[in-house]
C-alpha cells in the first residue's frame, strides 16, 4: 500500500500530520470434545486504522476494506470527526525516539513449525490424559490456539516502526463431578514457544484442582484471614488497572490522585510493568503511539511511584510519556506484583482460621475501579490450624482493593499470569468480609 | 458486493471434498462511535467493518474460516483450505440461489449513515448537561453514543439466501456522584433497532441521563449491605440480567448438547415455580436482540422457554438440532463474520404475573429490595451466579427502607427458579450486550418484579 498517497491526499486537505496502524494477521484455533474436533477455525484478516490532527484536534477513523480508494473516504471521516471533538486536550503525531530496543523472540518460529496435523493430536491427547486422571472427571474441552500479527506503524514525521508478534493458548475446560456436587475450572497455557506445553503436567494440575472442589459448600458468614491464591489476585488486579492511567487521574476517577510518593499498600507489594517480557503478545518494543516503552514500577515496596502515561496525559503533566498509550487507551503491558518469599505452603500454615479463595467470579461487575469497592462470588477452601479442612463454595467476598493492599501480610513466590498478561503470586490478606449461610 | 455467482462458486468449492453442508456469511457495516468525558467530546470515530465467513459442514462438525477479502481467489482458496479438513468424494448436493430473501421488518427510519455528525454530537452535550443539573453532588459524568448499520447475506447450500439490514443505536450515559467520603456511579443505557429517530420518537435523552445521575446520588448517601440469606426483591426491567446469565444461557443448545447444562434432557419438567413462565423473542418489533432473520439465515421466531413452571423448549441453532434431535429454533447468532453462528439468546424475559409492585414488597416482612441490577456472571455448568446490585434498598415490614450498596447477589439458578414466590405484573426490557462462544452481541434482558424467597446476599455491612 502506498501510504505517500494517503499523507499527500491528508495534507492537500488541510490535515496537519497523519499517521497509519496497520495490523494484518492469521488465526487458529481448534477444540477437542469427546475425542471430536468440535471447532476449526482459520483466519486472515487487517485492519487499518488511521489518525490525524485536524485545527488541532485529532480525527479517527478506522476500515476493514484496505485499498487506495477508501483513502478519501479515510481522509473525509478523520476530519469530521476532529471537527465534532471539542476536548483542548493537546494532541500528538509522534516524530519518534531516537532508539527502540532490540526484540527479537516476540516472534517464536516454533510455532510456524509445528504442523496443523500435530498441534490438533496435542488437544486431542490433552483432552483424553484429564479424562483419565479420575472417573469422575465428567468431562473436558480441550483448545489450541495461535495467532500470528504484523504491526506497521508510520506517519507523516517520518515514523516507520513494525513488529511481528505470536503467541498461543493451549488448555482445557474441565468438570467433574461426584453424583452430588459439580465443579468447574480451566487449565491453560500461554506462550510463544510450542515446546513449553506440557500435557501430562497440565491434565494432572487441572484434574486435581477441580477434584479438590468437589463437595464444595458456603461457610458461616463473618470475617476471615485471606489467602488470595495467584490466579485469583489476578482476577482482582485486572479491574483495578485503570487506577494507575494519568487519564483516570486527570479525569479525577483515580482514588490514587495526588498519591503519588505516598504509601498506598504493604512494604510487601511492588507492582510491575514490564514490556519486555519473553513469550507475551502484550511484549513489545512501542506502544501504539510509536513511544518507546519502558520497564517500570507503578508501586515500589508500598509505595505509589507514578502513573502510566501516553503523549496526550504525559504533556498535560508535563512529564515523558511511559510509553502505554494503546489503541484501546492506556494500558499496561504485562504487569505484575513481584514475588515476595513467602512459600504458598507456609502461608496455609501461618493460618489459624482463614479461607484460601482460589477463584473469584464476576469481577467485569462486581468490582468498581472508581471506589475500589468489590463483592465477588468466591470459591476456595476453608483453613484451620494451617489446614485445610474443606473446600468452599457459593460465598462472597467483600471489600476494598486499597484496604486490601494494605492489609496484605505476606507475599508468595508463587507469580502466575493470567490469560490478558496480568500476574500475581499468592497473597495473605489480613480480613475480608465472607457472607455464606 | 459478492454477486450470486461468486457465493454459489465459494458454496461448490466448499462442497467439492465429502462436506454435506456449505454456508457463506457477507458482512458489511458502518458503525459510529462517539464520547463525551468531562463535557467535552472526547472522541468520534467512523469504523467500516467488512468481511466474510465460511462455513463447511459434515455430520456434527463443521470447520470456519474467515477473512477480509472479497476477490474470487481468496475465497475460493479458502473454501478449499477449509474443505480438506473433510477429504473424501463429494457428496453430491446440489441447490440453486434464488434471489436473496430481504428482510422488511425493524428497518430504521432515519438512517443514522444520513445524520451529520454535529446531529450525533448534540445528544451527548443534552445528556451531560441533564446528568449534572440533576444535583450537584454529580461531578463527572460519561455519554457514550453508537450507532451501525450492518447488512448480511447468508446463503447455504440447502438454498437459503436472505438478506439483513440491522440498524442499532444506543446511548450510554456513567455518572459519578461524590462527596467527602466516597464516589458512587450510576448507569443508564437505553438502545434499539432504530435508526435516528430514537432519539425524537422513542426516548428522552434528559430523563436517561437523570436516571444515571438519580442512581449515582442514591448510592452516594446508602449504607453498606448487610450480608446473609434473605429474601430479594428484584425490580423489572434489567433485573432480568439474573435470568438471563443464569437460566438464559444454560437453555441454550451450546451447552445443553454437550450435557454442560443442568438442564440437559429436562423439556417437560418442572424447573421453576408455577408462577414462572418466559420467553425469548426475537421478533419484537424494534427492540435490542431482534432482526428479520438469524445469522443461519432462519426468520427470527418466538420461543417458550418456560410455561408455568414446565421447561418448554431450548434455545438451539442447526447444528444442535442435529446433535440434540431436537428442533431448530432458529437462535443461530454472532457477532460478526470472525464467529461462526451458535445458539443465543435474543429479547429474553419473564412474562407478567398477577401481583403488583406494591404487594410486593407490602408482602416482604424483611429483605433486599433490588431496584437496578449490575452485570454478573453464571458457571453454566454448576448455574452458580453472581450478579452485583447497583441500587438496592432495605425492606423493613413490608415497606421500602433505607438504600444500600456493595450487595451482590449469588446463588444457583435452578434454585433460584424454584424459589421465585411472586411475580409481578410490570414487565419491562431494558438493553445489554451479551458475551458468548460467538461474541458479544446485543440482547435484551427483561420481567416484572419478582420476588425469591431467599438468595445469599453479600455485602460488607455484616450480618443483621
Amino acid at each position: 500500500m502506498n501510504y505517500d498517497k494517503l499523507f499527500d491526499l491528508a495534507k492537500q486537505k488541510g490535515i496537519e500530520d497523519l499517521q497509519v496502524y496497520y495490523s494484518s494477521g492469521t488465526d487458529f484455533d481448534v477444540e477437542v470434545f469427546k475425542g471430536n474436533l468440535e471447532k476449526y477455525t482459520i483466519a486472515d484478516t487487517a485492519r487499518l486504522s488511521v489518525k490525524g490532527i485536524y485545527n488541532g484536534k485529532m480525527g479517527k477513523v478506522s476500515t476493514e476494506v484496505i485499498n487506495e480508494e477508501v483513502f478519501e473516504f479515510l481522509v473525509d471521516s478523520v476530519i469530521q470527526s476532529a471537527k465534532a471533538i471539542d476536548s483542548e486536550d493537546e494532541v500528538f503525531i509522534y516524530e519518534g525516539d531516537k532508539e527502540y530496543k532490540k526484540l527479537d523472540y516476540l516472534h517464536n518460529n516454533s510455532l510456524d513449525e509445528v504442523s496443523a496435523a500435530d498441534k490438533i493430536a496435542d488437544v486431542h491427547k490433552l483432552e483424553e490424559l484429564v479424562l483419565a486422571q479420575d472417573k469422575r472427571i465428567t468431562m473436558v474441552q480441550a483448545f489450541y490456539g495461535d495467532n500470528a500479527s504484523k504491526v506497521l506503524i508510520k506517519n507523516s514525521k517520518g515514523l516507520d516502526l513494525a513488529k511481528e508478534v505470536n503467541g498461543a493458548m493451549l488448555g482445557a475446560f474441565i468438570i467433574a463431578s461426584d453424583g452430588k456436587d459439580q465443579r468447574t475450572t480451566y487449565e491453560y497455557k500461554l506462550t510463544n514457544d510450542y515446546h513449553d506445553f506440557d500435557l501430562e503436567q497440565m491434565a494432572k494440575e487441572g484434574a486435581e484442582r477441580v477434584l479438590s472442589q468437589l463437595g464444595s459448600e458456603p461457610v458461616e458468614s463473618g470475617k476471615y484471614e485471606i489467602l488470595l491464591k495467584n490466579n485469583a489476585s489476578c482476577s482482582l488486579l485486572a479491574p483495578h488497572i485503570s487506577m494507575f492511567s494519568a487519564e483516570s487521574v486527570q479525569k479525577d476517577v483515580s482514588l490514587l490522585k495526588g498519591k503519588v510518593g505516598q504509601t498506598i499498600g504493604s512494604d510487601l507489594i511492588t507492582l510491575v510493568d514490564d514490556p519486555f517480557m519473553p513469550k507475551s503478545q502484550r511484549s513489545g518494543a512501542f506502544d501504539d503511539e510509536g513511544v518507546a516503552t519502558q520497564h517500570k514500577e507503578l508501586i515500589s515496596a508500598g509505595t505509589l511511584t507514578g502513573f502510566m502515561h501516553n503523549l496526550k496525559t504525559a504533556k498535560k503533566d508535563n512529564v515523558k510519556s511511559t510509553g502505554n498509550g494503546f489503541n484501546r487507551g492506556i494500558t499496561p503491558t504485562n504487569l505484575y506484583f513481584e514475588n515476595g518469599d513467602t512459600a504458598y505452603e507456609d502461608a496455609v500454615k501461618s493460618m489459624k482460621k482463614g479461607l484460601i479463595i482460589t477463584s473469584l467470579d464476576g469481577t467485569h461487575a462486581g468490582t468498581s475501579a472508581i471506589s475500589g469497592d468489590f463483592s465477588l462470588q468466591a470459591s476456595g477452601f476453608l483453613v484451620e490450624n494451617g489446614e485445610i479442612v474443606k473446600p468452599v463454595a457459593l460465598i462472597t467476598v467483600a471489600g476494598n482493593y486499597l484496604t486490601l493492599l494494605k492489609d496484605v501480610t505476606a507475599v508468595c513466590d508463587d507469580l502466575k499470569f493470567n490469560y490478558s498478561f496480568v500476574g500475581s503470586p499468592s497473597l495473605l490478606i489480613k480480613s475480608l468480609q465472607v457472607s455464606g449461610i | 458486493m459478492l454477486d450470486k455467482q461468486l457465493i454459489k462458486k465459494v458454496l461448490d468449492k466448499a462442497l467439492a471434498t465429502a462436506g454435506d453442508f456449505a454456508e457463506v456469511f457477507i458482512e458489511d457495516k458502518f458503525q459510529t462511535d462517539a464520547a463525551m468525558l468531562s463535557s467535552k467530546v472526547e472522541s468520534v470515530n467512523n469504523t467500516k467493518t467488512f468481511g466474510v465467513g465460511i462455513r463447511i459442514g459434515q455430520g456434527y462438525h463443521r470447520v470456519y474460516g474467515y477473512t477480509n477479502r472479497s476477490d474470487e481467489a481468496s475465497l475460493l482458496q479458502l473454501a478449499e483450505d477449509l474443505s480438506a479438513s473433510f477429504p473424501g468424494d463429494p457428496v453430491g448436493i446440489a441447490f440453486e440461489l434464488g434471489e436473496p430473501v430481504v428482510g422488511t421488518e425493524h428497518q430504521a427510519k432515519i438512517d443514522p449513515a444520513t445524520v451529520p455528525i454535529e446531529d450525533k454530537v448534540a445528544l451527548l452535550y443534552r445528556a451531560d448537561k441533564a446528568a449534572r443539573a440533576y444535583t450537584e453532588e454529580i461531578n463527572q459524568v460519561n455519554v457514550r453514543y453508537q450507532d451501525y448499520t450492518q447488512h448480511v447475506w447468508i446463503a447455504n447450500s440447502e438454498g437459503t439466501y436472505v438478506k439483513d439490514t440491522r440498524t442499532r443505536t444506543r446511548l450510554a450515559i456513567g455518572a459519578v456522584a461524590a462527596n467527602e467520603e466516597t464516589k458512587q456511579t450510576g448507569f443508564y443505557g437505553p438502545g434499539g433497532a432504530y435508526g435516528f429517530e430514537f432519539y425524537s420518537d422513542i426516548i428522552n435523552v434528559e430523563e436517561a441521563a437523570q436516571e444515571a445521575a438519580r442512581i449515582a446520588k442514591t448510592m452516594l448517601y446508602a449504607d453498606e449491605c448487610p450480608s446473609g440469606k434473605m429474601p430479594v426483591v428484584i425490580d423489572n426491567g434489567f433485573g432480568g440480567v439474573i435470568f438471563h446469565e443464569a437460566v438464559g444461557h444454560s437453555l441454550e443448545a451450546t451447552s445443553v448438547a454437550r450435557g454442560a447444562s443442568v438442564f440437559t434432557g429436562r423439556k417437560g419438567e418442572v424447573i421453576a415455580n408455577p408462577l414462572v413462565s418466559a420467553v425469548d423473542d426475537g421478533t419484537i418489533p424494534h427492540a435490542w436482540g431482534s432482526a428479520n432473520f438469524d445469522d443461519e439465515g432462519n426468520p427470527q421466531a418466538k420461543r417458550q422457554l418456560i410455561k408455568d413452571g414446565v421447561l418448554t423448549s431450548y434455545m438451539i441453532d442447526k447444528l444442535n438440532a442435529k446433535r440434540m434431535n431436537d428442533s431448530c429454533t432458529n437462535s443461530g447468532r454472532r457477532e460478526s463474520y470472525r464467529y461462526a453462528p451458535t445458539s443465543r439468546m435474543t429479547n429474553t424475559f419473564i412474562e407478567n404475573g398477577e401481583s403488583t409492585f406494591e404487594e410486593i414488597i407490602a408482602a416482604t416482612e424483611y429483605g433486599l429490595y433490588a431496584k437496578k441490577m449490575g452485570g454478573g456472571s453464571v458457571n453454566p455448568a454448576t448455574g452458580d451466579f453472581n450478579f452485583s446490585v447497583n441500587e438496592g434498598y432495605m425492606i423493613r415490614d413490608g415497606k421500602i427502607a433505607e438504600p444500600v450498596r456493595g450487595a451482590s447477589l449469588v446463588g444457583t439458578g435452578s434454585q433460584a427458579l424454584l424459589k421465585v414466590d411472586m411475580v409481578g405484573n410490570n414487565l419491562a426490557r431494558e438493553q445489554g450486550m451479551c458475551g458468548s462462544v460467538s461474541g458479544s452481541i446485543p440482547a435484551d434482558v427483561g420481567q416484572p418484579t419478582i420476588r425469591v424467597s431467599e438468595i445469599t446476599v453479600g455485602g460488607r455491612g455484616g450480618k443483621q
